[in-house]
């Protein structure tokens, strides 16, 4: 995969660069290769630096009121040049009723004050290399989680009204919980047993008694997946994935975020068969 | 120190005291706080006696020995946009509402030389403040102030030379002498090339024109503070507390310097130099920076360049609550963190305050979030009772310890720039710009991960957002603008304009005539911003960044 080139630029008078030059930063630290055009740039100049630079991306950066004369103004130069296939952001102090007509102008997004360099390097990374994204539908529903209080007494259930099969019981200590899986086609249903008061499964039960506990959807990439899901507030149980079962990597998103559902994203192993 | 000694300084104190209250009466004859008990005018420890006093060096405790029992600190909001005769409205207003200084915003392009109809102004007319593009709008901007008993600060830089002459043709205008025109120019290069880019020429120039200045107010227009050394801007760009007075101190020295090269005595221009600070969250800390750059000021002053009047020791400085501290998210926030702001600059004896308005993350602000911001100075004066001591914080264990480490570490800061060659020379090398913009990174990456906290912004944030009314610049103001400095060209004697810009260039060419005198024949002949500036460009060259 190339680096991703992008020219961070200062269209117009305004001379405070501390957003332009951390952005610059940042970008650098998620691996980007970023050009920085320095203050006073007339739109001419900017779509020039762009096709110059063979940049990927241009990030526009203006605090003193002048974007919605200055942004227009650079799609038409990148469109003189037919560069406008190059995407453009724009970041800065720019009030949220003037967006509106800068995406109308062909910004692809504003992020305003206060948005993380986090969430500007994943949208762009998104915005190259859609493929790599975090954000492509995860893979299949990997299991449904059932919390129950006995495994030994509710799987008759499955195996013999249902005619699940079973694939294996084990014992998560670390967890505290005895698991069951019963395969229903490319998906698993995960039966979980607390194995002591300390189990977080104990305390499910106690406040919702058995049921569904959790979904887990397969995905790729779970480590920029989780990154991006923190960068957007989606508050998480595990901000770093933890071992799973059979060499997996997993975490849990907090319900809080996900409409009351407690969601497990997991990645398999690589060269696993799953 | 010994217990005479301790007793010279405070009779001294005393009698000071006396002289001070007979020009300046205080405000009470008794301050007491809300259960009645007496205010003292000033608390302190024998055993910490060398801290000094009010008024004396090195002025730890305050410049002046009885500090805001007498008068109030001013309360100057920074305020321009649009045109000169909206701006001049609002300033009436705010003098009506009981402001007690005018502080002018002028958009880029006044601030960069150039004219409202010059391709580089396009899409910046009177955005971030007023457009200036000749006398006439000055004389619109400052129509019925009278400028004898209104002292006017003016945030202008690279471009500072050309306003300070259109406010003195307006004073002339007026009919005020020259004398007696009071105010302050920010007229500080230096931090423009660290951290706020309104520049226009090279540093050297651009110190020449400082050290113009300074001679020809010195003779001229002595009651006016010739440069504001800011602070500010350094912190905004994102400094830390201990960086904003170490690098401010330093380009202070610049200046000093300059001016003696330039055969300047320094006990007739260190009295008219002025500080602009800069008020972040951390309260005690903030508070300790102002009483630690005072005291390091003032031995800088005295034992270094040997200025012989006190007046010349005294770090006298305005101060303004932290714009970059503001959120755009809950904009109400902002009013409690401008009130904690603006109670340090008084508790670290600000002689001068702006109180940044609630929404100014957003737009410039409306008059109801100016009126808001103003209000907050004057709570904090008549209602909150901590003008009514010198130094309430004096003496208290960790702000004594704070400001003791902060002069240690400015200090070092001033130890390494000296090596590297002065002010000029490391901003040349970019050093000052490298520390603030690692600063300001790491502060990024700490709000980021949650590590510091920003209410609003990373916790205790709101799902729906509350987007209050915002103060719009009507854009139709930029062709009125254009058309108006098209009419003045018209209608202007042109024959005066080309000989008075003539003159000009002949000086700008020679490397010791004062420019001052010429620049003003221009701005009297109507010749505008963009066409003197031009001048000065074509001869200067244009800074271009490093």
């Amino acid at each position: 995969m190339d680096k991703i080139r992008v020219l961070v630029a200062k269209p117009g008078l305004d001379g405070h660069d501390r957003g332009a030059l951390i952005i610059s930063q940042a970008l650098r630290d998620h691996g980007m290769e970023v050009i920085y055009t320095g203050l006073r740039q007339t739109p001419v100049q900017i779509a020039q630096a762009a096709v110059q630079e063979d940049v990927d991306v241009i990030g526009l950066s203006s605090l003193s009121g002048a974007h919605n004369t200055l942004f227009p103004k650079i799609m038409d130069e990148l469109k003189k040049r037919h560069a406008d296939d190059i995407p453009v952001v724009g970041g800065g102090v720019i009030p949220s009723e003037d967006i509106p007509f800068l995406l109308e102008k062909g910004i692809k997004r504003i992020f305003t004050s206060g948005s993380s360099t986090e969430s500007l390097a994943n949208y762009i990374q998104e915005l190259i290399y859609p493929k790599d994204s975090a954000v492509t539908s995860p893979k299949k529903i990997s299991h449904i989680g059932i919390a129950v209080t006995n495994i030994d007494k509710a799987i008759s259930f499955y195996t013999d009204s249902l005619g699940m099969e079973i694939e294996g019981v084990e014992n998560v200590e670390s967890q505290a919980v005895k698991i069951a899986f019963l395969k229903v086609g490319e998906s698993r249903i995960e039966l979980l047993e607390p194995l002591d008061d300390s189990s977080s499964i104990k305390k499910f039960l106690d406040k919702k008694g058995e049921g569904i506990h959790h979904i887990a959807l397969e995905v790729d990439n779970l480590e920029r997946r989780l990154s991006k899901l923190k960068s957007e507030g989606i508050q998480l149980i595990d901000e770093e994935a933890k071992p799973g079962a059979g060499d997996s990597q997993i975490a849990f998103i907090h319900p809080k975020s996900t409409n009351g559902v407690l969601f497990e994203l997991c990645q398999q192993a690589e060269g696993s068969e799953e | 120190m010994t217990n005479n000694k301790v007793n010279k300084q405070e009779n001294d104190w005393k009698q000071s005291v006396d002289s001070t209250i007979k020009r300046f009466p205080e405000r009470k004859d008794l301050f007491t706080t809300s259960s009645d008990i007496e205010v003292d005018r000033l608390y302190t420890s024998k055993n910490e006696a060398d801290l000094g006093y009010p008024g004396q060096y090195p002025y730890t405790r305050g410049i002046q020995p009885t500090m805001y029992r007498s008068r109030f600190w001013t309360m100057r909001q920074y305020a321009g946009f649009g045109s000169a005769t909206g701006t001049n409205e609002r300033f009436r207003y705010l003098l009506e509402q009981g402001q007690t200084g005018l502080s002018v915003a002028f958009d880029l392009p006044t601030q960069i030389g150039y004219d409202s109809d010059d391709i580089m102004a396009e899409g910046e007319v009177g955005k971030v403040g007023v457009a200036i593009d000749s006398l006439k709008d000055m004389e619109i901007l400052l129509n019925q102030i009278p400028l004898n008993k209104v002292s006017t600060s003016m945030t202008i830089n690279a471009s500072a030379s050309v306003l300070l002459c259109m406010y003195i043709a307006v004073g002339e205008k007026q009919g005020v002498p020259l004398d007696e025109l009071t105010g302050t120019i920010q007229n500080d290069i230096l931090k423009e090339y660290i951290s706020r880019g309104t520049y226009i020429y090279p540093p050297k120039p651009s110190m020449r024109l400082i050290t113009d200045i300074f001679e020809y107010c010195q003779k001229n227009v002595p009651k006016f503070n010739t440069i504001s050394i800011s602070g500010y801007h350094i912190r905004e760009a994102g400094s830390n507390a201990v960086q904003e007075a170490a690098f401010t101190i330093a380009n202070g020295m610049a200046y000093v310097d300059a001016a003696i090269d330039s055969g300047l005595d320094i006990d007739s221009f260190a009295p008219r130099l002025a500080f602009f600070f800069n008020a972040h969250n951390n309260f005690f800390e903030e508070v300790a920076k102002f009483r630690a750059a005072r005291r390091i000021w003032a031995k800088i002053m005295k034992e270094k360049y040997e200025a012989k009047d006190p007046k010349s020791w005294k770090l006298r400085f305005h101060t303004q609550t932290g714009g970059s501290t503001l959120t755009a998210q809950q904009p109400d926030n902002n009013i409690t963190r401008v009130t904690l702001q603006a109670l340090a600059s008084v508790m670290g004896g600000t002689q001068s305050l702006h109180t940044n308005s609630r929404d100014e993350a957003l737009s410039l602000p409306t008059e109801d979030s100016a009126r808001i911001a103003l209000r907050t100075q004057q709570i904090i004066a008549n209602e909150s009772g901590v003008a009514d001591t010198i130094d309430p914080l004096g003496g208290s264990y960790y702000v004594e310890e704070l400001t003791d480490r902060i002069e240690v570490e400015v200090n070092k800061y001033l130890d390494r720039i000296n090596e590297i060659g002065g002010a000029v020379q490391a901003v040349e090398e970019g050093f000052m710009q490298r520390e603030i913009h690692q600063n300001a990174y790491e502060i990024q990456k700490r709000i980021e991960k949650n590590e510091e906290i920003i209410v609003g912004l990373n916790e205790f944030k709101l799902d729906e957002e509350i987007n209050p009314d915002l103060l719009k610049v009507d854009p139709s103001l930029e062709q009125a603008q254009i058309t108006s400095i098209q009419k003045i060209r018209s209608n202007r004697n042109k024959t005066d304009v080309t000989l008075a810009l003539e003159a000009f260039r002949e000086a700008v060419k020679t490397s010791d005539t004062n420019l001052i005198p010429y620049i003003l024949d221009a701005v009297r002949a109507y010749a505008t911003i963009g066409e003197i500036c031009n001048v000065m460009r074509d001869e200067f060259g244009e800074y271009t960044g490093i």
